[in-house]
C-alpha cells in the first residue's frame, strides 16, 4: 500500500458554513486508481467535502493535495460532475455545446475548439446514450439527461482524478448501469474516481474503495474491509444489516 | 460626408458597440448593472473635466470608466454581505455616486459648463459638430473616431475570448476548474462595459445607452437558443433600431435618442408577442394545443380499450367521454389529419398507425423515456418536454 501514490490528500480539514461547522477536522487519503464511494446521510457533508478539495468551499483549517500540490496548480487534472448543476440552464446552448466546454481546458486560452474537439464531444455523448440529443438546448432536457451530458463534459476533460456527487440521482435503471461501466472503464485506465453515493446494496458491487461520513470521517478504505455493519451503523446512527458479498 | 449620413454611421457603430456586451449582460442577468454605470460614472467625468479643464481630454473616459468598476466593485461588495439583494446593491450604489457628480457640478456651476441634462439625454444631433481635426486636417466627428476605437476593440476582444466569456457565463465553476478565472473575465466584461458606456454617452445620452445595451439582447434572447445567433440578432436589432429611430424623428422633428429608445422597445415588444417559440402567442398557442393534444390521448386510449361499436360512435364522444361539441370536432381533426383514425358510417376506428402511435405515448408517458418518439416531436407538442 506505502508503494501507492496518493491521489488525493485531506489533512486536518475543518469547513464552517457561518461559523457551524459541518466537516470537523477530516484526514483522508485516496490511493491513484481506485472508485471510490463517499457515504453518509442527507447533510453529512459529502457535497462540501467535495467543494473544499476543488476549492469552491475555503475551508477555516486543513488542507488539500493532488498529487501532492495543491488543487489550484492541478484544475486540468480533475474533473467535477456536480449534484444539481449551478449552471444557467437557460443559456443559449445545446448539449454538445456543452460537452465541448470540457475541452476547453485543454485548449487554454483564445484558441477555438476545432475538429478534434467535436469528435471527442461527440464521442462522450454517444457513450452516454446521449448522441439523438446533441441539439437539444439543455433546459428542453430531462434531469437524468442533463446528469449525462454533465458526465459527458467531464469525460472529454480527459482528467486524472473524476469527482461525481450523486451521478445516479433520478437516472434509470439501464443508465445507471451505463454510467457505472463507464466508470469501471475509466477505473481500468488508471483514473481515480470520487462518487458521492446514496445506494447502500449496490456499493460493494459498484466500488472498490469507500469512505463513510458524518460531519467526522468513520472510516476509509477497501470495501472488503471496511464495508460492514458497524461501520454503517457508525454512520447512519441506526443499526444496518446489509449483506456484504464476499 | 453629410451630417445626416455621420449621424446614422455614429449611431451605427455606437449600437454595434453597445450590443456586443449587452448580450453577455442579459444573459449575466446583469441588465441594471448597465443602467448603474451609466449613471455613476458622472461623478468619474466630473473630476476628471475640474482636471483637466477639457471635456474633450481622453482623462475623463478614463476616470468615468475606472468610476465604473467602481460601481461593481462596490455592488459587489454589499452584495457578499448577504444582507440584501443584488438589485437592492445597485439601488444603494449608483444613486449615491450619481448624486455626488450632481453635487460637484451644483458647487462648481459658475465656472463649470456642464450639465446633467445633456449628460443624461445626449443629443447625437450635435455629434458630427465635434470634430476631430489633426494637424490641420478635419478626418470627421470625434464621436466616431472614438466609438469606432472602442468598437473595434470589443471585437478584437469578442473573438479572442469568445469561448472564456461563453463557459463563465454558463458555468462558473468549470470555468474556474478550467483554469479560466471567472473574476478576470467578469472584470474584463464590465470593463469593457464600462468604457463603452463612457464612450457613447457623451454622444447618445445615458438612457439610449443602456436601452442599446440591454433592448437588442433580451430580443435576440427571445428567438435563438444559439449564442452566436444570439449575438449576431443582436448587433442586427440594434443597428435597424438606431437607424429606424434617427428616421422617426426625422420625420416627426423630436428627439432622436428618444425616438430610437422608442423603437428599440417596440421592436422587443413586437418579438416578446410573435417570437415563434419563445414569444407569448406561441406559448399560448401551445399550452391550448397541448390541451387538445391530451385531450387526444384519452380519446385513443379510449378506442383502444374499447371494441365495443357503441363506445367508437362519433356522438359517443359529446356524451360519454363528456367533451363540448367543438371540442370534440378539433380532437377529431387533428385525430384524421395525422391518420390516426378512421372514420365510417359514425364509427370511428383506430388505424394500424393510431394503434402504433398510442403505444408508443403510453409508453413514453410511464417511462419517461423519449428517444423512440423523436419522430413524434414535430407534430406534437405534448412530447417535446
Ligand atoms: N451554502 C450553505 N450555507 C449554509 N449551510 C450549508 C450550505 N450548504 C450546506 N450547508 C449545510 O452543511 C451541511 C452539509 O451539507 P452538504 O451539502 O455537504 O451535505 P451532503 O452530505 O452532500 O447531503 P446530501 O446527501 O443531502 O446531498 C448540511 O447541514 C447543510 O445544511
Ligand atoms: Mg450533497
Amino acid at each position: 500500500m506505502s508503494k501507492e501514490k496518493i491521489a488525493i490528500r485531506v489533512d486536518d480539514l475543518t469547513v464552517a458554513y457561518n461559523y457551524k461547522p459541518v466537516l470537523w477536522d477530516i484526514d483522508l487519503e485516496v490511493p491513484e486508481g481506485v472508485l471510490m464511494a463517499i457515504v453518509g446521510p442527507n447533510g453529512a457533508g459529502k457535497s462540501t467535502l467535495i467543494k473544499s478539495i476543488l476549492g469552491i468551499i475555503d475551508p477555516i483549517a486543513g488542507s488539500v493535495a493532488i498529487y501532492g500540490k495543491p488543487y489550484e496548480k492541478q484544475r486540468k487534472l480533475v474533473a467535477y460532475v456536480p449534484q444539481k448543476g449551478s449552471v444557467d440552464w437557460d443559456f443559449p446552448t445545446t448539449a454538445l455545446d456543452v460537452v465541448m466546454m470540457g475541452t476547453y481546458g485543454m485548449l487554454g486560452w483564445i484558441k477555438r475548439p476545432g475538429t478534434k474537439e467535436k469528435k471527442a464531444s461527440l464521442e462522450a455523448l454517444e457513450k452516454v446514450g446521449m448522441l439523438p440529443f446533441k441539439n437539444r438546448q439543455i433546459s428542453q432536457l430531462s434531469g437524468g439527461q442533463q446528469q449525462r451530458v454533465f458526465l459527458a463534459r467531464a469525460l472529454v476533460q480527459d482528467a486524472s482524478i473524476y469527482f461525481m456527487d450523486e451521478p445516479f440521482q433520478g437516472v434509470d435503471a439501464t443508465t445507471e448501469i451505463a454510467i457505472i461501466n463507464i466508470l469501471k472503464e475509466l477505473r481500468k485506465a488508471g483514473k481515480t474516481v470520487v462518487v458521492v453515493h446514496h445506494d447502500l446494496q449496490t456499493v460493494p458491487e459498484y466500488f472498490d474503495w469507500v469512505t463513510f461520513l458524518n460531519v467526522k470521517k468513520i472510516a476509509t478504505g477497501p470495501v472488503r474491509d471496511i464495508f460492514n455493519d458497524d461501520n454503517l451503523t457508525k454512520t447512519y446512527g441506526i443499526n444496518y444489516k446489509v449483506a456484504v458479498n464476499k | 460626408m453629410d451630417a445626416q449620413l455621420e449621424i446614422q454611421l455614429i449611431a451605427t457603430v455606437v449600437a454595434i458597440a453597445c450590443a456586443i456586451p449587452g448580450v453577455f449582460l442579459v444573459l449575466r442577468k446583469m441588465a441594471l448593472i448597465s443602467d448603474a454605470i451609466s449613471h455613476s460614472i458622472l461623478p468619474g467625468i466630473v473630476i476628471g473635466f475640474f482636471i483637466t479643464e477639457d471635456l474633450n481630454s481622453p482623462l475623463l473616459i478614463l476616470l468615468a470608466a475606472v468610476t465604473g468598476v467602481i460601481t461593481v466593485v462596490l455592488v459587489e461588495a454589499i452584495q457578499k454581505t448577504g444582507l440584501v439583494k443584488e438589485d437592492t446593491a445597485i439601488g444603494l450604489v449608483f444613486p449615491a455616486l450619481f448624486s455626488i457628480g450632481v453635487i460637484l457640478i451644483a458647487k462648481n456651476a459658475n465656472d463649470v459648463h456642464l450639465d446633467v441634462d445633456a449628460v443624461l439625454l445626449g443629443e447625437l444631433a450635435f455629434a458630427p459638430f465635434d470634430r476631430l481635426i489633426i494637424s490641420g486636417i478635419d478626418v470627421g466627428p470625434k464621436s466616431l473616431w472614438v466609438m469606432g476605437g472602442i468598437l473595434l476593440a470589443t471585437v478584437g476582444m469578442l473573438f479572442a475570448f469568445f469561448k472564456e466569456l461563453k463557459v463563465s457565463t454558463f458555468d462558473a465553476g468549470l470555468s474556474a476548474a478550467l483554469g479560466f478565472s471567472p473574476v478576470v473575465l467578469h472584470y474584463g466584461l464590465m470593463t469593457v462595459s464600462s468604457v463603452t458606456v463612457v464612450g457613447a454617452f457623451e454622444a447618445v445620452g445615458a438612457v439610449l445607452v443602456v436601452a442599446l445595451m440591454i433592448a437588442p439582447a433580451a430580443t435576440a434572447y427571445l428567438l435563438t437558443s444559439d449564442l452566436k445567433k444570439m449575438l449576431v440578432l443582436s448587433v442586427i436589432f440594434g443597428v435597424t433600431s438606431a437607424i429606424a429611430g434617427y428616421w422617426m424623428a426625422h420625420f416627426l422633428d423630436a428627439s432622436i435618442s428618444g425616438s430610437m429608445t422608442t423603437v428599440l422597445g417596440l421592436v422587443f415588444l413586437t418579438v416578446y408577442l410573435f417570437a415563434p417559440s419563445k414569444g407569448l402567442i406561441a406559448v399560448m398557442y401551445r399550452q391550448k394545443q397541448q390541451r387538445t393534444e391530451v385531450s387526444l390521448l384519452t380519446f385513443l386510449l379510449h378506442l383502444n380499450n374499447h371494441d365495443e361499436e357503441s363506445e367508437r360512435r362519433v356522438q359517443h364522444l359529446n356524451e360519454h367521454i363528456n367533451w363540448q361539441k367543438v371540442r370534440s370536432k378539433t380532437v377529431l381533426d387533428l385525430a384524421q389529419k395525422n391518420n390516426l383514425i378512421a372514420i365510417e358510417n359514425d364509427l370511428v376506428t383506430l388505424t394500424s398507425k393510431g394503434k402504433e402511435f398510442t403505444d408508443l405515448a403510453l409508453e413514453y408517458i410511464i417511462t419517461n423515456k423519449d428517444e423512440k418518439i423523436e419522430h413524434m416531436k414535430d407534430d406534437f407538442f405534448l412530447f417535446r418536454g
